[in-house]
């Protein structure tokens, strides 16, 4: 009898335990949403400006802006929130490492009211039906604080409209963030410019060991896509047939058994080549020595090039002519975190607008060195940010043009006119149209060549991961007779 | 009758947690790695790992990484075992520290020291990948053979070893009559320590830029594809390793505490 007791005793022990727990849990959650809206954001790693920054750092622009953040975006958005709408509003903000982190943190239930990921993720979520799209309000541009819509660059949002899953735009789900090209970033004492413009480059004997590529299997499949695919994306008929772009396309998103197949014996020969596949570590090894080129994206590319700067050593970044992939990062609402709160969906549309502000769009750029999707409309401190940053200093002897209107027009050179195209041209020094103002903002003729990789459908997907596998695991084939 | 209550009261809390993460996730693991994408029981993932000459290719690979792992951490840690448990040196657990105070520092850490050597030595580490992988492992692991291998070495009775020389033993029959077969069940966990964990722990590869796959990386990546099922079935596939591995290190312990019992 005793021994039953006591062991009851513990069982209902263990029941109170739980129960104190759930209610603990629970607790916590119900408290805070009377009078303030909270709003759970998850962004990349190290994608957004914490203030903190030294006075020296300060940015003066032409047209009187001051920047020099102190307390970081969104403890300003909370402020700059409570003043514009009257309402409290409490950001839990977390990271993600990769899209796919993000994908499994959602799918295992975690919830988010906005997310940032990349352009295939985004797609992804739109097909599987988890966005809720942006408000008919925050497209309006006559609203005042409507900084996404007033300021996105036109070329960006041709992009965003350009591109659909099931007949619906993406720009209905996602406001871009942050936008570049995959390229390479060299070092010119070792590598030419010639052998830089080409994916190959990273099969070349001459380099054994002393490249280094993205570990992912996205990144990684764009270039040896390009290399299979080389001949004819350099062949003049290609280059100069009137649907060009769109066969492009076509062909950098290829997921047919032969082009994979050919992928695979791509990059199984790449991975014999370099010296890692790395996902972080090439921006510091790049910096060192221990590695003359590696496939970088263009705002890793801004920040390796200014860290080797300051250690004295100069390195040039690459689009190369075969193709590049243009790539974005942009807010999305899940319907599993807004879950028709119209309070929710109006703080999440009042971060993405608080973001695309031009002076914030510039912090975050200054802070993590990619590019902002935001051109300012008719305000100019984003153009006068590139000229605060590259323009050549008037002791010079010599410059060049640098031109960058079709990134604030959406529209090519050919269609502007002289004065339209000068007043976005910036003069700088030769150096720079390789380094870092080219990473930042590359020219047109980069642009035309640089593609969208979508999502893959399913069988597609399994395809390529299939592919990477086969590729990253040991070949026993090799070494048996 | 009380005590051994309150033992198993005891016991209550680790119960819990073994129910919630060991025996739960397990049998997650078990039920995807036994379905396929629309949820319906179903062994083609086992049969897709054992088709794929790639796979088997990895599996192969993680093998031999982990026998020389296991290998090399045991012809370093018994004589220094040894050496502290049996030597002439009366303070030995202050020499037991020297070895055992690496442990205390994250693995990560000592490998990135590891590798700015090895780099230092080496000039490029990627000309030498599987070496640097097996002597990062060693570095990692060695603490874990020296261990178990010294605990048994310090239990086993001087008397026996002294009763062995008066009969006429010399050194070398001593230690291979007496010393050895008596230290085999701390040799056993040991290699039970370093051999599994040898298997699966990819960040020593990542880090010092192995880009070939390993068991433990094939997991990752995996479920990095929300492929449940594939990164379960090889989770599955190496519980069966270590359960094996298990089942005959227990038959070594087992005959060794009947010669002990008979003694």
């Amino acid at each position: 009898m005793k021994i039953k007791s006591k062991k009851k005793i513990s069982y209902m022990l263990c029941f109170v335990l739980l129960f104190t727990n759930m209610i603990l849990t629970t607790g916590c959650g119900s408290s805070d949403s009377d009078d303030e809206i909270v709003l759970r954001i998850s962004n990349w790693e190290e994608y957004i400006d914490e203030g903190d920054w030294d006075e020296e750092e300060t940015i003066e622009l032409e047209n009187g802006t001051v920047i020099c953040s102190e307390t970081g975006i969104i403890e300003d958005f909370e402020n700059w929130f409570y003043e514009t709408y009257g309402k409290k509003v409490r950001v839990e903000y977390s990271t993600f490492g990769t899209n796919e982190e993000l994908y499994n943190q959602l799918s295992m239930g975690d919830t988010y009211d906005l997310v940032c990921p990349s352009e295939y993720m985004i797609m992804k979520m739109m097909a599987e039906d988890m966005l809720v799209p942006f408000s008919e309000d925050f497209y309006d541009p006559t609203i005042e604080n409507n900084y996404y819509a007033k300021g996105v660059s036109p070329y960006i949002k041709g992009v965003f409209d350009n591109l659909s899953i099931n007949d619906e735009p993406i720009s209905k789900y996602a406001a871009g963030y942050m936008w570049g090209t995959l390229g390479i970033v060299y070092n010119p004492e070792y590598v030419t410019e010639e052998e830089a413009a080409h994916w190959d480059m990273l099969l070349m004997d001459k380099f054994d060991k002393r490249v280094t590529i993205k570990d992912s299997v996205r990144d990684a499949y764009f270039a040896g896509n390009s290399i299979y695919n080389k001949e004819l994306l350099l062949s003049e008929e290609f280059m100069n047939a009137e649907d060009y772009y769109a066969q492009m396309e076509i062909i950098l998103n290829a997921t047919d058994k032969e082009t994979i197949d050919a992928v695979e014996d791509i990059l199984s020969d790449i991975k014999k080549n370099v010296y890692s596949f790395e996902t972080d570590s090439g921006k510091a090894d790049m910096v060192s020595g221990k590695v003359v080129a590696n496939q970088q994206w263009s705002g890793d590319a801004v920040y390796t090039l200014d860290q080797a700067e300051e250690e004295g050593v100069m390195l040039c970044y690459s689009a190369p002519e075969e193709a590049t992939n243009l790539w974005f990062d942009g807010w999305c609402m899940l319907k599993d975190g807004i879950d028709g709160d119209p309070d929710k969906q109006l703080a999440a549309e009042a971060f993405v607008n608080f973001v695309s502000k031009p002076e914030n769009a510039i912090r975050n750029m200054w802070y993590i060195g990619y590019t902002s999707v935001i051109s300012g409309g008719e305000d100019e401190s984003i153009l006068q940010y590139a000229e605060f940053l590259y323009s050549a200093e008037d002791e010079e002897e010599e410059t060049v043009e640098y031109p960058i209107a079709y990134f604030f027009t959406g529209s090519d050179e050919a269609e502007l006119t002289e004065e339209e195209i000068a007043m976005y041209t910036i003069t700088t020094t030769p150096d720079q149209t390789n380094r870092q103002l080219f990473a930042q903002y590359p020219p047109e003729d980069v642009m035309k060549r640089s593609v969208v990789m979508a999502y893959f459908d399913k069988e597609g997907n399994e395809r390529i991961n299939q592919m990477w596998l086969n590729v990253r695991c040991f070949d026993l084939y090799e070494y048996l007779p | 009758m009380k005590s051994n209550n309150l033992r198993k009261q005891l016991a209550i809390p680790y119960a819990i947690f073994l129910i919630f993460f060991v025996v739960l996730p397990l049998l997650v693991v078990i039920y995807y790695g036994f379905t396929n994408g629309d949820g319906e029981p179903s062994f083609d993932n086992f049969i897709r790992f054992f088709k794929n000459g790639k796979t088997i290719g990895t599996l192969v690979y993680s093998i031999a990484i982990a026998v020389l792992t296991t290998f090399f951490c045991l012809l370093l840690a018994y004589p220094v075992a040894l050496i502290i448990a049996k030597g002439a040196y009366d303070k030995h657990t202050k020499f037991l520290m020297i070895f055992v105070l690496p442990m205390w520092i994250n693995f990560t850490l000592r490998v990135t020291a590891l590798k700015e050597i090895l780099t230092f030595i080496e000039g490029n580490l990627a000309y030498h990948q599987f070496f640097n992988t097996i002597l990062c492992m060693v570095y990692d692991f060695l603490p874990f053979m020296i261990m178990p291998i010294y605990n048994s070495l310090t239990k086993l009775d001087n008397g026996l070893i002294e009763a062995a020389s008066d009969l006429g033993a010399n050194k070398i029959q001593v230690f291979f009559k007496v010393i050895l077969p008596l230290s085999i069940p701390g040799i056993v966990s040991g290699i039970t320590m370093v051999f599994l964990p040898s298997m699966t722990n990819y960040v020593v590869l990542d880090m010092i830029y192995n880009s070939t796959y390993i068991m433990g990386s094939l997991i990752g990546s995996y479920f990095s594809a929300y492929d449940w099922h594939n990164g379960s079935v090889i989770s599955i596939i190496l519980l069966m390793i270590i359960l094996g591995v298990t089942v005959i290190s227990n038959k070594f312990t087992e005959s060794d505490s009947k010669t002990q019992m008979a003694r």
